[in-house]
């Protein structure tokens, strides 16, 4: 419906961009494809489809899916998951390992504590002693609590179900496309999308990156989740080793090849911005940090390939 | 812990002065085109125009927790032949600010089978004073090239809109309920 682009196939028929949204996720997805009409709406449809199924799979809210499963029964006995649970489960293990804890998929109990995630009265009281290291993944895509723990995967299972349906836009043939979920973003073919991120105490202002031709960013922030609690604020974003809110307000933008790996690695750098380096480096990530002064205003962004490259990114 | 010689020490770039996030407005899909994606298979849409009555909003409120605003319901039969295959029905409610249109599309006895957005818009009241920005997104939709970042949107009042669709789709199967069945 937007401005047809030219390519190999422009001679045969109107390729064109199509943009569709659905409430998915928890957030608006919204699902971008360049191609003739008929294969363009269909590979949308189909790229929706793959988002629902991961929404379904992995859903915290949803008591019916196979992560409330996991979470009601995981520590009874192991339990076969989903091949699609089982990659995100693998990845957070592997981002967990990486990052020494820094990412760890086990917060839910303080993120339900806090009011972020609802209480389900038939999910076993979490240990005060249970971490990532407590999920056992076994032969057969078999998954055991080996404490009880409780697991949130929305962050990074959002990424993949980006991933996810970028690879069924391709699969279906789309010369480009991109999906975006509420601040998870990635994008192929010819069109370059700029990044924008939102100054942290002033969200409706913006600031201009620098443009995604390949690869995805995710962002997080705390300025649309964040609620009051007495005189303190409080942010969903929890430092897994203290299990307390980190309660400053800067905004991280990550730049990967993939939307899961970009939505996990923002966990990293809110919590420890500087042993996250060698973290992006292996991940072929880059991170961009916002943080405002309160009262003049004034952002200041850091760039962790700033330091090695020297090169001041291109900002407005 | 904290290693003050890494990147996160010097800013790479300070900025003094901020952009405004724009408003805008995005038309996904038109009523047409939304019904031929939620349902493929029809082939004639007939539409249905009905008024809730007091009793019909008080038990859609009590089904499904959500307060009904407005009396008036716009909905369609799909048919293909003869045959209903289901119903198409078309909601707004408020995203962060504005309203956003969206339609759902039940099975003939009522299930959800598919919801999809159709107008999405956002302005940020007071906020937006640089016209000349704001210009560049008046009278955009999803026809139209929108050459300006697309994704600036979507990381705002995202979630907000979510819960409000949601909602939303709640108090339209209570709707079916009450009004349609």
């Amino acid at each position: 419906m937007n401005a047809p682009t030219d390519g190999p196939h422009a001679g045969r028929a109107t390729i064109q961009e199509h943009i569709r949204a659905r409430p998915l996720l928890g957030t608006l997805v919204e699902i971008a494809a360049s191609g003739p009409t008929e294969c363009a709406q269909a590979a949308i449809n189909r790229a929706f489809e793959a988002v629902a199924t991961v929404h379904h799979l992995m859903s915290y809210q949803d008591p019916t899916s196979e992560l409330s499963r996991l979470n009601q029964f995981g520590f009874e006995g192991p339990i076969a998951v989903h091949d699609h649970t089982w990659h995100v489960l693998n990845a957070a293990r592997e981002m967990a390992e990486a990052s020494a804890g820094l990412f760890d998929i086990t917060i839910a109990p303080t993120l339900t504590r806090l009011g972020f995630l609802p209480r389900h009265a038939n999910f076993p009281r979490a240990s005060r002693h249970g971490d990532w290291r407590h999920v056992a993944l076994l032969p057969g895509r078999r998954v055991q609590f080996m404490r009880r723990v409780c697991l949130d995967l929305s962050g990074i299972a959002k990424g993949y179900a980006v991933d996810l349906a970028i690879h069924t836009l391709q699969a279906a043939g789309m010369q480009a496309g991109r999906v975006n979920a509420g601040g998870d973003l990635r994008v192929f073919g010819k069109s370059a999308q700029s990044i924008h991120v939102r100054a942290p105490r002033t969200p409706t202002q913006v600031i201009s990156l620098l443009p995604l031709t390949a690869g995805a960013a995710a962002t997080s922030a705390a300025y649309f989740s964040q609620r009051r609690q007495g005189q303190k604020t409080l942010t969903p974003l929890i430092h897994p080793y203290t299990r307390r809110a980190c309660s400053h307000q800067r905004s991280v933008t990550v730049l990967a090849p993939n939307c899961m790996h970009a939505d996990a690695l923002t966990k990293i750098v809110q919590a420890d911005p500087a042993q996250a380096t060698q973290i992006l480096s292996r991940f072929q990530a880059r991170a961009f940090i916002v943080e405002q002064d309160p009262s003049s205003g004034v952002c200041q962004l850091f760039d962790s390939r700033y330091s090695t490259e020297c090169a001041p990114v291109n900002a407005a | 812990m904290y290693k003050f010689e890494s990147w996160y020490s010097v800013p790479a770039l300070v900025i003094p002065s901020l952009l405004s996030a724009p408003a805008f407005a995005v038309q996904y899909l038109n009523v047409e085109q939304a019904q031929k994606v939620l349902f493929p298979n029809a082939d004639q849409f007939e539409s249905v125009p009905i008024i809730l009555n007091a009793e019909q909003r008080r038990a859609i409120e009590t089904t499904s927790g959500v307060k009904v605003q407005s009396s008036a319901l716009t909905a369609w039969r799909a048919k293909k032949g003869s045959k209903t295959t289901g119903w198409f029905l078309l909601d707004e409610v408020i995203g962060k600010h504005e309203l956003i249109t969206y339609a759902v599309a039940l099975t003939a006895d009522g299930a959800v089978q598919g919801v999809e957005i159709l107008d999405y818009r956002e302005s940020h009241g007071g906020a937006v004073r640089n016209s000349k920005w704001r210009a560049q997104f008046t009278g955009k939709t999803a026809n139209s090239p929108v050459q300006l970042d697309d994704d600036i949107k979507n990381l705002s009042g995202a979630t907000l809109s979510s819960q409000h669709i949601t909602e939303g789709v709640r108090r339209l199967l209570a709707t079916y309920q009450a009004a349609l069945k």
